[in-house]
């Protein structure tokens, strides 16, 4: 039964594992709590934007599996800290075993598995914001003159802000806004008889006109902002309306919101790559360090030299003894027993 | 008659100058805190000077920075002093500087207290610059052809829209000036010069405000020309209409957004200068003369608080 991947490790190799061991660490604590910040960060900003992302767009599972995964890299890099630092130390070595084999067993499943997942999820989301930024967008647009229905009352307000804050103006552009009625019928005098016109030369009665909110006025324009009667090129004096160029805003806000929530989707993803990357290089150091000095029997300060593995045997033989151990407890139980600390257990230490 | 005695044997002594050592890194902190503060403060100016006419008071940024980097000097200084003081060949050579640096301390410590307070006070010349320059800034919005004066419309465009506020003292300033250049107007039509003719100096004058001021939380699409003619627009009265434009006027806006800036600053200045007070004279004592002893005499020596000029060490035995 070789062990998979044996390296010998003297003592003054092990000392320099383990300070190497000790920077990664740190750095990996810093990469992990920077991700949590970041998810964080991502999680505050989808929750300004629910209203325009449709409930049912997936995208926002991504910052909570990304805190999550972000939350144990940082733990796993403080315990791996401690661990290196104590394994060089006799006297403070020993607490530190136990942690350090349900720690590993942790790490990998656990955290290695959250954070293949949130880079998975920072991969393959975005993709699905398209349609639901469309879907949401839409509807926002179609409720903006809804201030007095309750659960659409914030829909003007928000979608102002919207625009005012993302430099903006309807879905994929101003004209997004002559195709839906924006003008509440409580403002409508209907005894105006443009107003009538209107209405009924709609085929759905809605009250359509070729003008904007305030919130598509470009403040960069030379001129006082132009709203109303925008398709008329008589309407307003020395405007062209083929170039409204510095009017409005020229993008639709959702090429903008699109824009800006990848970016922040494809930062979070290689903030997670670097993590996932600390971490596997962590967690080796800390298996061939622990696997190392299990060898020792305990007497870290020992010249003696001593071989660090990842498994103790291949994987056939790994699941022939834990079936073969699997039958032993049924039958009665040994008086010795080693404790088990983790699995798979550790080798009888080469000489 | 010494004041406030207090007994030191050999392990106070090595805890006091740690102490001290600590003390004296935590007030380099405070002062690169202090730096950062008035940077911040400069920066915020700076950014809105076209409104305050070029011509705002930098006295109050530019001191907070002076102490800030005078506090690092000083409080690096004292720490190494601090920490030569464990090594009696290397307080030998500090020794004539002590009263100096303590009196430069001092006087260090006044000022401070001085610039703390100037925080609080600046709020009255702030006000004016204000009122002034928000006035010329409205008067150029309109010229936005003339060079020098072209950023006026979206510099004013971008302050009513960040601080929620419009005109001067409020809406009715744009009723006064003619904000609509005279390149937009269509002098052809009828409307137009009859508003020209009614006024005297020959501005085209409306009851009008523009985009910046509407006020986004309104339930009504907003409503910015002929603000004052109800019958203008439908189930509109102007007297009650309270949620249609930005209420606030950008002198109080920006007056309140300075003011708490700078009462900020000024509490932190103070709790600074109450630490650099606490710190001053612990300091003086325990490098006035007692911790060259450390190596020579273990037995107890007689600290004295208040003898901050106290600079040759007391031999034990004689």
């Amino acid at each position: 039964m070789a062990p998979v991947l044996p390296l010998v490790l003297p003592l003054q190799p092990r000392i320099r594992l383990a300070q190497g061991l000790w920077l990664l660490s740190w750095l990996l604590a810093l990469a992990g709590g920077l991700t949590l910040l970041y998810s964080g960060h991502l999680q505050v900003q989808l929750w300004h934007l629910s209203t325009f992302l449709a409930p049912s767009c997936p995208f926002a599972a991504l910052p909570r599996v990304a805190l999550a995964a972000g939350a144990v890299a940082l733990g796993t890099g403080l315990v791996g800290a401690g661990t290196s630092r104590a394994s060089l130390d006799a006297a403070q070595y020993p607490p530190w075993r136990k942690v350090l084999g349900p720690l590993l067993v942790v790490g990998t499943a656990g955290g290695g598995g959250l954070l293949v997942l949130a880079l998975g999820l920072a991969l393959a989301l975005p993709g699905s914001l398209d349609t639901g930024l469309e879907e949401g967008l839409g509807t926002a647009l179609v409720h903006y003159k809804d201030t007095e229905v309750p659960g659409h009352c914030h829909a003007k307000r928000l979608l102002d802000e919207l625009q005012l804050r993302h430099h903006c103006c309807g879905r994929h552009g101003y004209k997004d806004w002559f195709g839906v009625q924006w003008v509440s019928s409580r403002y409508l005098d209907p005894n105006d008889q443009d107003v009538v016109d209107r209405i009924q030369s709609n085929v759905e009665g809605l009250y359509l006109i070729d003008g904007v909110p305030f919130s598509c006025c470009n403040p960069h324009s030379p001129r006082p902002c132009l709203q109303n009667r925008l398709s008329d090129p008589h309407a307003h004096p020395l405007f062209d309306p083929r170039q409204p160029n510095l009017n409005l805003w020229a993008q639709g806000c959702h090429g903008v919101l699109l824009g800006h929530l990848q970016g922040l989707a494809s930062t979070l993803g290689s903030m997670l790559a670097v993590t996932f990357l600390l971490q596997t290089l962590v967690l080796l150091g800390l298996r061939y360090l622990q696997t190392a000095l299990e060898g020792l029997g305990g007497v870290i300060d020992g010249e003696g030299e001593t071989q660090g593995y990842l498994f103790p045997s291949g994987l056939k033989d790994m699941l022939q003894t834990a079936w073969r151990q699997g039958g032993v407890a049924h039958r009665p139980a040994p008086e010795e027993t080693p404790p088990e600390e983790a699995p798979p257990k550790e080798g009888p230490p080469e000489a | 008659m010494a004041l406030l005695k207090v007994k030191f044997d050999q392990k106070k002594r090595v805890k006091l100058a740690q102490g001290l050592w600590l003390m004296n890194w935590l007030s380099v902190l405070a002062g690169i805190v202090i730096f950062s503060l008035g940077l911040f403060l400069k920066i915020e100016l700076r950014k809105r000077s076209d409104v305050m006419n070029n011509s705002e008071s930098h006295f109050v940024p530019n001191s907070l920075i002076g102490m800030g980097v005078l506090s690092c000097v000083f409080n690096s200084l004292a720490g190494k002093i601090c920490y030569d003081a464990l090594d009696p060949s290397k307080y030998a050579k500090w020794k004539p500087w002590l009263k100096s640096y303590l009196v430069v301390c001092v006087l260090f410590n006044i000022v401070l207290f001085l610039v703390a307070l100037c925080c609080f006070l600046m709020r009255g010349s702030l006000e004016s610059t204000l009122a002034q320059g928000l006035k010329n800034g409205m008067k150029y919005y309109r010229d936005t052809d003339t060079p020098g004066r072209c950023f006026m419309k979206k510099t004013i465009d971008l302050l009513q829209i960040e601080f929620k506020c419009c005109g001067n003292n409020g809406f009715r300033d744009w009723f006064e000036i003619q904000w609509i250049s005279n390149r937009y107007l269509d002098f052809s039509s009828k409307e137009v010069k009859d508003r020209i003719k009614s006024n005297v100096d020959g501005r085209y004058l409306v009851d009008g405000v523009p985009f910046s001021c509407c006020n986004p939380n309104s339930p009504r699409p907003c409503i910015q020309y002929q603000l004052t003619n109800n019958s203008a627009h439908y189930s509109y009265d102007h007297q009650t209409e309270e949620l249609n434009l930005w209420v606030r006027g950008c002198r109080a806006a920006l007056l309140s957004y300075y003011g708490s800036l700078m009462n900020s600053m000024g509490a932190v200045t103070l709790l600074v200068w109450l630490f650099e007070v606490g710190s001053g004279p612990a300091g003086g004592e325990g490098s006035g003369g007692h911790l060259p002893l450390l190596d020579l005499t273990g037995g107890a020596q007689p600290g004295v608080l208040a003898s901050l000029l106290r600079s040759s060490p007391q031999p034990c035995c004689g």
